[in-house]
This record gives C-alpha cells, structure tokens and sequence, in this order.
C-alpha cells in the first residue's frame, strides 16, 4: 500500500513516469529479474533458497556463445545446449540438497563460486559477438508493440500461478515449506519435488541468459553478477516469507514490478545511482517490519 | 541405549577425544594446508619462503578476523551478508577521523563502537522484531553502499598521519594483524566452548524452542552474538584501512561472499549449533594460500573461483559425512 | 557418499587440465595490434580515414543554447573517474551553458550502466558522455538515444563507432603501450624481466593495452622477458596481495611490474615498498597523481604514464557542445577544445588528446586529483 502511495508521488515529480513508453521499456529491462523471481519464490516456499541462478545465467549465456562461435554449433543447437546446461546447473543443485542433504544455503553459495568459475574459465575472458539479426528479436524487438520478452514473462507469470495455486504440486510445495517432515510422512514425494524446483530454477536463469545476450548483443563471462539478491529481494517484498511456507506469484510479481519502477521513478525525478539503492534497502525492511507488525497486530487480536 | 549409561573408564574418554579431533574439520583443513604447502612448495620453492607464507598471513588476517564473528552468527543461525559494505563505511570513517587531525586511538577505536552500534541495530531487528538476518542484512548492505558512495563522493583518503598504518608494524619480527589473527582465534574459541554466555549461541542456533525451556533467552542471546560480531568486523576493519597508504572509499567486492565461505568452510553448520573460530581461521589461511598458489603453479587465474566452489562443496560433504557417521556409532 | 566425494573431487582434477593449459594471456580481444616504431616519434599522421559515426535522427537545433548532459562512466567512486567529472564541470563552468551531471553504477557492470543511460534518455537529456564496460553491449542502447535525437560522444572506453558520434580517447593504444614499455625498458634495463597487474582480463581497455605492449615489446625490446599478468578487479588490498605474491614467487627475477589501472599501480608500488624493494623492482603504470605521490616522492617509482584525465573529461565536454552548435561535423580533421587549443581527429571519429603525459618527481605536486 505503502508503496503505491511512494508511486503515485513520484509519478507526479515526473512526467516521463507513466507514459506508455517508459512503463514498456521498463518491462523489457525487468523480464530477467521476473523470470528468475517465480521459481525462486517456489524455492523460498518450500524453505530453501537458490543463491546460485546469477552465475546460473553467466555459465548459459557464456556456453551459449562459445558452442555457437568455439564449437561451431548452429546458432539454434547453441541456444539449446544453453538452456540444457541451465537446466542441468540446477539439477545438480536439485541432487545435492535432496540426496546429499547440503542445506540450500550453502550448495548455492557453493554454485554461485563454481558455475561463474566454469564461465570465467570457458571463456577465458573472451565474449562472443557478432550475431544474426534474427537473434536480437528475442532481445530488442517488439510484438504488437509490446517487447517480446515481455509476453514471455507474462506467460511465465501465468503458468507459474496456475501451477502453485492450483495444483497439487503447488500445494505440496507450501506443505514443505510449512513442515518438512510432516509432509514427507504424508506421503509426497518431497525429494523429487525438491530437485524439480531448482532445476526449474536453472533453466528460467537459463532463460534469462539467452534473453540477456540477445538484449545487449554480446556475451560477457560477468553476466548475471548480483541477480541473485535483486530476485531475492523482490521474492520477499511480495510478502514471499523466507522461511517458508507463505507466498504467491502475484506477490512476487508484484514485488519486482514495484521494485524496478520504484528505481525507474527515483532516477527520473533526479535521484542519483548511489541514492537509489539506500531507499530500495530502506523499502526492504520497512516493509517487512510493516508486514510483520500487521500480522502481529491481527494475531493478537484473534 | 543402556551403553551409554554405563561410566566409561578415563582410556577411552581420551582416545574419544582424541579421535573427535582427528575427525574434526578443523584437523581436516590443517591436513590440506600442509598438504598444499608440500605440494606447491615441491613445484616452487619460493612458495614456501618466509616472505611469502607472511604475505599469505597476512594478507587475509582481516577476513580471519571479521569470520570469527561471522561464524557466530551463522552458529546462532542466521547470516550478515551486509558485513562487506559494513567494512566499506569504517575504513572510511577511520581514514577520515585520522586525516581531520583526530587522535589516532579514536581513528582506531571509533569504527568499532560505529561497528557495534550498526549491529545492535540489526540484532534488534532480528531478535526482537523478528525480521529474517537475511532480509534485514540485505537492505542494509545497499543502504551502506550507497551512503558510503554519496557520502564520499568516491574520493580515496590518502595522506594519513604516520604512525596511522597499525597493520604495517611489527612485533619481534612478525607482523601485528598475524597476532591479532591467532590471538583473536583462541580467545573466541575457548570463549564460545567453556563460557556459559558462549553456549548459549550454539543451543539458541541448534535448537532454540529447547534453549528458551532451559531458560536462555533468546533475544539476548541474539543481540550479545550481533554486538560481538560487530566488534570483530570493527578490528577486521581498522586492519583492512591500516594496511595501505590509501583507502579505498568503495566497497570491496565479494568481500562478505570471502568472509561466509571462510566460516563455512571452516565447519561452521548454517543449521545451526556446530562450528568454531579456530575452524573458520583456517579456512581463510587455506583459501589465501590457495589464491597464491594459484599464481605460484601457473594454473590459469580464471578457475580460482571455480576451486573456491569446489572447496565449499568438498568441506559441506565432509562435514556431512562426519555427522552421518556420528549418528550411525551411537 | 565415498562415490560422491570421488566424483567431486574427479571434477576437479577435470577442471584443472585445461585450467594449466592456457597460462599466459596475452591481451585476448582478438584484434589486430599496430605497433610503433622503435626509435621515438609516435606513428605518423594516420592516413584519413572517412567518419564511422552514428549520427542523431532529428536532433533539435540548439546551437548557442543551454544545454544539458549526463555523464555514465564506467564506475562512479575511483579517482579516474573524479577526475574527468571534474574536468567536465570545469568546461562547464567555463562555457556558461552546458549543464553535466555525472551518474553510475557503483561496480563497472554493463547491466548497470545500461539501465542508468536508459533513465536518462526517458529523462531527455542534450547529450550524453560514456565510458563504455563493454563496447559491443552499450551499442544498443546509445542507438536508442541517437534514435531520439540524443548526442552521443564517447570518452576512455569507447563503444562500437556507429553508436556514438565521435569518441575522445587520450591517447592512442598503441602510444600508451610504447610509452610504457619505454619507461620500463629505461628503468630496469634492456634484458629483464616484467609482470603485469590488471583490473580484470574482460575490460576492453586493458586488454587492448597489454595486446599493444605485448606487441611493442616483442618488436622494440625483444629481451625483455614477459612473465605473467595476474588480475585483481578494483581491489585495492587484492592487487597489493596479488602484487606481493608476484614478487614472492619471481624473487630476483622480477624487474619491474606494470599497473594497469588507477587501483592496480598504487598497490603494487606499496606492495615494493613494503617489500623493502624501492630501487630494485620498478613500478611504472597507468595511475592518478595523488594515488602516486606518496611513492614518486620517496623515489619508489619514477614515472607515472598517464593522460590528464581532467583534461580528457574537459575535451570531452567542448566536443559535445562543438557538436550541437554544429562546429563540427562528419569529416572534419580537427576541432576547437577551449584551453587545449585545437584537437586532431584520427580514424574517421576519433579525437586524440594528446600524448601520453608523464608524472614525475619534477612535476607531480602541481596535480590534486
């Protein structure tokens, strides 16, 4: 609530906020962000957390330009080795949370250092440019009028909800998140429902990756630094809580929408870089101490 | 079940002992730094010469110093990913004070009463508004970066007073952050083993419903361990600024990801309950060793965050091992 | 579980062979490298080359109006890029009707700066000054300003020729690697040896620097021995700790280190310094003057190669109002910048500062920034 009053305001500090423009290009820039938010907040449902999906879409953007320039693959074939290899990054996530029981907090911290490793190492710091124009639709091109990938996360929104809200899957997720144990002795595949999330988690970073290389036409081994935070933040401020068991799409979705006009708003009313970030770290907290004093409120009046 | 109950002859608590040490992290890591010494000292001897095996002392003394704290929190069960900004903003402060013609003592002691302050202020909001360690870490690591960056404007702070530089002197030959270092070390090992104040942390982190019914209160606990860490990232901070002729008014990068793997690697458990500062400790001499081997053998520099990732994994799995074997002898 | 750390560890040892097959790097950004000639006179006047620039659609005519500009260098918070602000408020202050604001990402993050270019052509701004992290990625979105009438002039980093108009560079690559090589070969002598400390192996800059004085050195000075070249991002203790472990591992070898950037040249000299090392391993790199002094003043390093960053942000303002008032256009072999006099412009877009400056002893104290 809080926060649409803070947007309400700063649209009026500037006229160049809400026009359809800014509001589209702003879709473009966040898609990444989105996409990644809605597995992660079906990871932070079930209690975990996967720090890894920034050097998730380094490694696939990296492995996508080298197999198409280094192994010569077919631009197609290296898209899909690209995502495979998302995929794959969190499966391997997936394996060792459930098999091998590392806490998710650590195996990602592990993955984060490892897979921007693989990138930095496979590409010797090398990028790969120079790509076909049909390549950059995905990236800078529109669909009636609106940005391409942007009706790639609108669709990814939607298939996300549906999947947490409505199904058995998804409501088995926020059993885990609730009480793991407790699920597990119900019967549900909890192992195997576990290692889906993350590596459904790869694969959107994997997704990410692609979508960013054809954004900015190149490939970069430093790619993805930090998105693991930014994802995160907007998971919590759309009320997602982290230690789990609480949390919808529509909060998530929410949550990096209103971050990401929430930094547009600021810089075009003249707000500069370095004070930007200390008011989304203010938001952050002032929101959940918001939230939790609410709750408080309303369970101590029950 | 009844075994355990029988009185066990004195031979055997030794040899217990003895083996829960050899079984340790802590034993494991010493293992694989003498492994890595040998190993790089037979491919270049150089590795092995006093200079060197000083500069990899000391050059990540602080990130020993600063995960001592670190690895208590994470045993109370929560994380500080703000620490690295946090280290940003007090050599800042220090360098300042120092240069404005304060007394040196205040430049050093000042940071770590900001140091303190900042943390109380996260502690209470753990503790007491029960707000996520992450959550409330994460918004205060962008309101630190960015204040230091408008505060500063980005200008480096050189021409410090002489006598400034604490982290260039040396005591008997060896230089004073390595003091710091182990002295710090032991003193928190022991501190969080034998005192009372001490246990507390790890019963709030293992299990914190069983520590409030034997009357540990949580919140205090919670707020000593966050004023304590805040003391430790102050005296890692004033060796950080005191070691140059400048300081750097950005934040250094991956400086808290350093810290949380050097107290992960080091044993400590994010579930909670196990781990020490000896354990962390080395952990940071082990990947400062690891880093300079690096450029020593020749291997290419780009794999060196790909060996810190396997180096988390290999820990976590050791450590997993460990536990499954205790669990499986009782 | 034995199955599983076996595994982990076979990864690893997978990792590591091609990790020790490519050690020495050698600048790697693929391009050609044009090496000066041996014997002083940097490379005569380039042959003309036709203007490569992009060019703003249906910019609005504001010649003699005030105008206002963003400046988006790489990073904000080192002392390189506070310089060539300050420069540009200079030039400001001295024209009386540009307005320019420096903004940026607090890490050299492509995304970041990205976004931060994009706020401001929403915002309308005049023009807009870059430092590009990437010189491909920054391309798409100063089209997009070009697109909407947007100046667009590139300084230190610059972008793909058709994305901005014209791009000042302080000097050429080539000249930069000759002057340093130079330096050094004077230093220590004709047949020892040197390593390098750079920011990171992906900044275009460095790379193209160290390609050039691989190639300079390989053609000028061929005994002199390259021995490594390590990175240490903007770290200042990580590129004194890279610094002294170079040091500690080469020993007597090591006759000089090279720093490579404004972060990279401080801490090595104080890694020598506090190796007790002045006088017997040499410092030359690419720094600020106020980073250096306490160094150049005790004798610890002679030379600091460099351009006037002040002036190059300077430069860079005149040109962009030269543009707007239409003094300078497609094809033009040189234009007016204020106190710098008249500029050279080489390679179809480019406007060269300068000659690479050097600080020493003599003349370091007249420079606070």
């Amino acid at each position: 609530m809080i926060l649409a009053a803070a947007l309400i305001v700063l649209a009026l500090q500037s006229e160049q906020f809400l026009t359809v423009d800014n509001l589209l290009n702003q879709g473009r820039l966040m898609t990444e962000i989105g996409l990644v938010a809605l597995p992660m907040t079906f990871v932070i449902v079930t209690g975990g957390i996967d720090l890894s999906v920034g050097s998730i879409m380094g490694l696939c953007a990296i492995v996508l330009g080298y197999s198409w320039k280094n192994l010569g693959l077919p631009l197609e074939g290296a898209i899909v080795v690209a995502l495979a290899t998302g995929t794959a990054a969190g499966f391997v996530n997936g394996w060792f949370i459930t098999r091998v029981k590392v806490p998710p907090l650590i195996m990602t911290l592990a993955s984060l250092a490892l897979y921007r490793g693989l990138a930095e190492g496979i590409s010797q710091a090398h990028s790969v440019r120079g790509y076909p124009e049909w390549f950059f639709v995905l990236g800078q091109g529109d669909v009636m009028g609106v940005p391409t990938q942007l009706w790639l996360l609108l669709l990814a929104i939607v298939i996300a909800w549906t999947v947490l809200a409505r199904t058995i899957f998804g409501r088995a997720l926020y059993a885990i998140g609730h009480n793991e144990t407790a699920a597990r002795f119900s019967g549900l595949p909890v192992d195997r429902y576990k290692t889906a999330i993350y590596t459904f988690s790869g694969f959107m970073a994997g997704l990410a990756g692609f979508i960013f290389v054809s954004r900015v036409s190149t490939t970069r081994s430093d790619m993805g630094t930090g998105l693991e935070l930014d994802v995160i933040a907007a998971v919590v401020l759309g009320g997602t809580s982290i230690f789990g068991g609480v949390g919808t799409i529509a909060g998530t979705t929410i949550g990096f929408v209103l971050i990401q006009l929430l930094k547009n708003g600021l810089a075009l009313t003249g707000v500069k870089g370095d004070a930007t970030i200390v008011v989304i770290g203010t938001v952050l907290i002032l929101s959940i101490l918001i939230t939790n004093f609410v709750q408080a409120r309303r369970a101590g009046e029950r | 079940m009844a075994a355990a109950t029988q009185s066990v002859r004195p031979e055997t608590f030794r040899l217990a002992g003895l083996r829960r040490l050899f079984g340790s992290q802590e034993a494991v890591l010493l293992g694989v730094i003498l492994l890595l010494f040998v190993v790089v000292g037979g491919i270049n001897p150089r590795f092995l010469a006093e200079r060197n095996l000083e500069s990899i002392l000391l050059g990540n003394a602080y990130v020993a110093v600063a995960a001592i704290g670190m690895s208590m929190v994470i045993v109370s069960g929560n994380i500080d990913i703000s620490v690295g900004s946090l280290i940003g903003v007090l050599a800042t402060v220090s360098g300042s004070l120092a240069v404005a013609g304060a007394p040196i003592i205040v430049s050093w002691l000042a940071p770590i009463g900001v140091s303190v302050l900042v943390m109380l202020v996260i502690g209470f909001m753990v503790a007491y508004l029960r707000i996520p360690s992450i959550v409330v870490t994460l918004g205060m690591l962008s309101i630190l970066k960015g204040g230091l960056i408008s505060a500063t404007g980005g200008k480096w702070i050189s021409n410090l007073p002489p006598g400034y530089n604490l982290a260039q002197n040396d005591l008997l030959g060896v230089p004073l952050p390595i003091y710091f270092m182990v002295g710090l070390t032991a003193g928190a090992a022991v501190w969080m083993r034998y005192s009372a104040a001490g246990r507390a942390i790890y019963a709030v982190g293992g299990n914190a419903e069983a520590a409030r019914l034997s009357g540990i209160s949580r919140e205090r606990t919670l707020m000593m361990v966050f004023a304590i860490h805040g003391v430790f990232v102050g005296i890692a901070a004033i060796l950080f600024a005191t070691q140059l002729s400048i300081i750097q008014s950005t934040v250094p990068p991956n400086l808290e990801l350093s810290i949380i793997t050097a107290s992960v690697v080091g044993g400590v458990s994010i579930l909670g309950g196990t781990g020490t500062a000896i354990g962390s400790t080395l952990a940071a001499v082990l990947i400062a060793a690891i880093g300079s081997s690096l450029i020593f053998v020749g291997i290419s520099p780009y794999w060196l965050r790909a060996v810190q990732g396997t180096l988390i994994l290999l820990t976590v799995l050791a450590d997993l091992m460990r536990r499954r074997r205790r669990a499986v002898r009782r | 579980m034995m199955l599983r750390t076996l595994t982990a560890a076979l990864s690893m040892v997978l990792l590591a062979g091609p990790a020790l097959a490519q050690t020495h790097w050698d600048g790697g950004d693929d391009l050609p490298v044009n090496p000066l000639s041996c014997d002083g006179g940097g490379g005569g006047a380039a042959a003309a080359v036709a203007y490569d620039g992009g060019q703003p659609a249906g910019a609005p005519d504001l010649s003699g109006k005030p105008i206002t500009l963003v400046d988006v260098p790489k990073l904000i918070g080192i002392g390189y890029f506070n310089a060539t602000s300050k420069g540009m408020q200079d030039a400001a202050k001295e024209l009386g009707n540009v307005t320019v604001t420096t903004d940026g990402p607090t890490e050299a993050n492509i995304d970041k700066q990205i976004t931060f270019i994009d706020n401001y052509i929403t915002r309308g701004v005049n023009g807009v000054l870059f430092a590009a992290n990437d010189p491909v990625a920054i391309a798409p979105v100063l089209k997009k300003a070009l697109g909407k009438g947007i100046h667009v002039v590139g300084y230190d980093a610059n972008s793909q020729p058709d994305a901005r108009e014209w791009f000042v560079n302080q000097a050429q690559f080539n000249g930069i690697a000759k002057a340093m090589i130079d330096a050094m070969a004077k230093e220590i002598g004709e047949d020892k040896s040197f390593a390098i400390v750079t920011s990171t192996f992906t900044t275009p800059n460095q790379a193209r620097w160290i390609a050039e004085m691989s190639a300079y050195a390989a053609k000028c000075h061929p005994k002199m021995k390259w021995l490594e070249t390590v990175e240490a991002q903007e770290d200042n203790i990580l590129s004194f700790n890279q610094a002294s472990t170079l040091i500690n591992k080469y020993g007597d070898e090591l006759g000089g280190l090279f720093g490579m950037t404004s972060v990279a040249t401080p801490a090595s000299a104080e890694a020598v310094t506090q190796a007790k090392l002045c006088g017997k391993v040499a410092v030359v790199g690419l720094a600020t003057p106020n980073a250096m002094k306490p160094y150049v003043n005790t004798g610890c390093v002679k030379s600091v190669v460099l351009w006037n960053p002040v002036d190059l942000g300077y430069a860079a303002v005149y040109v962009t109002r030269a543009v707007v008032d239409g003094k300078l256009k497609a094809g033009a072999t040189e234009v007016e910048a204020g106190k710098l006099g008249k500029l050279q412009i080489v390679n179809g877009s480019e406007v060269l500062l300068g000659p690479p400056f050097i600080y020493t002893k003599d003349n370091i104290a007249g420079f606070d920034f």
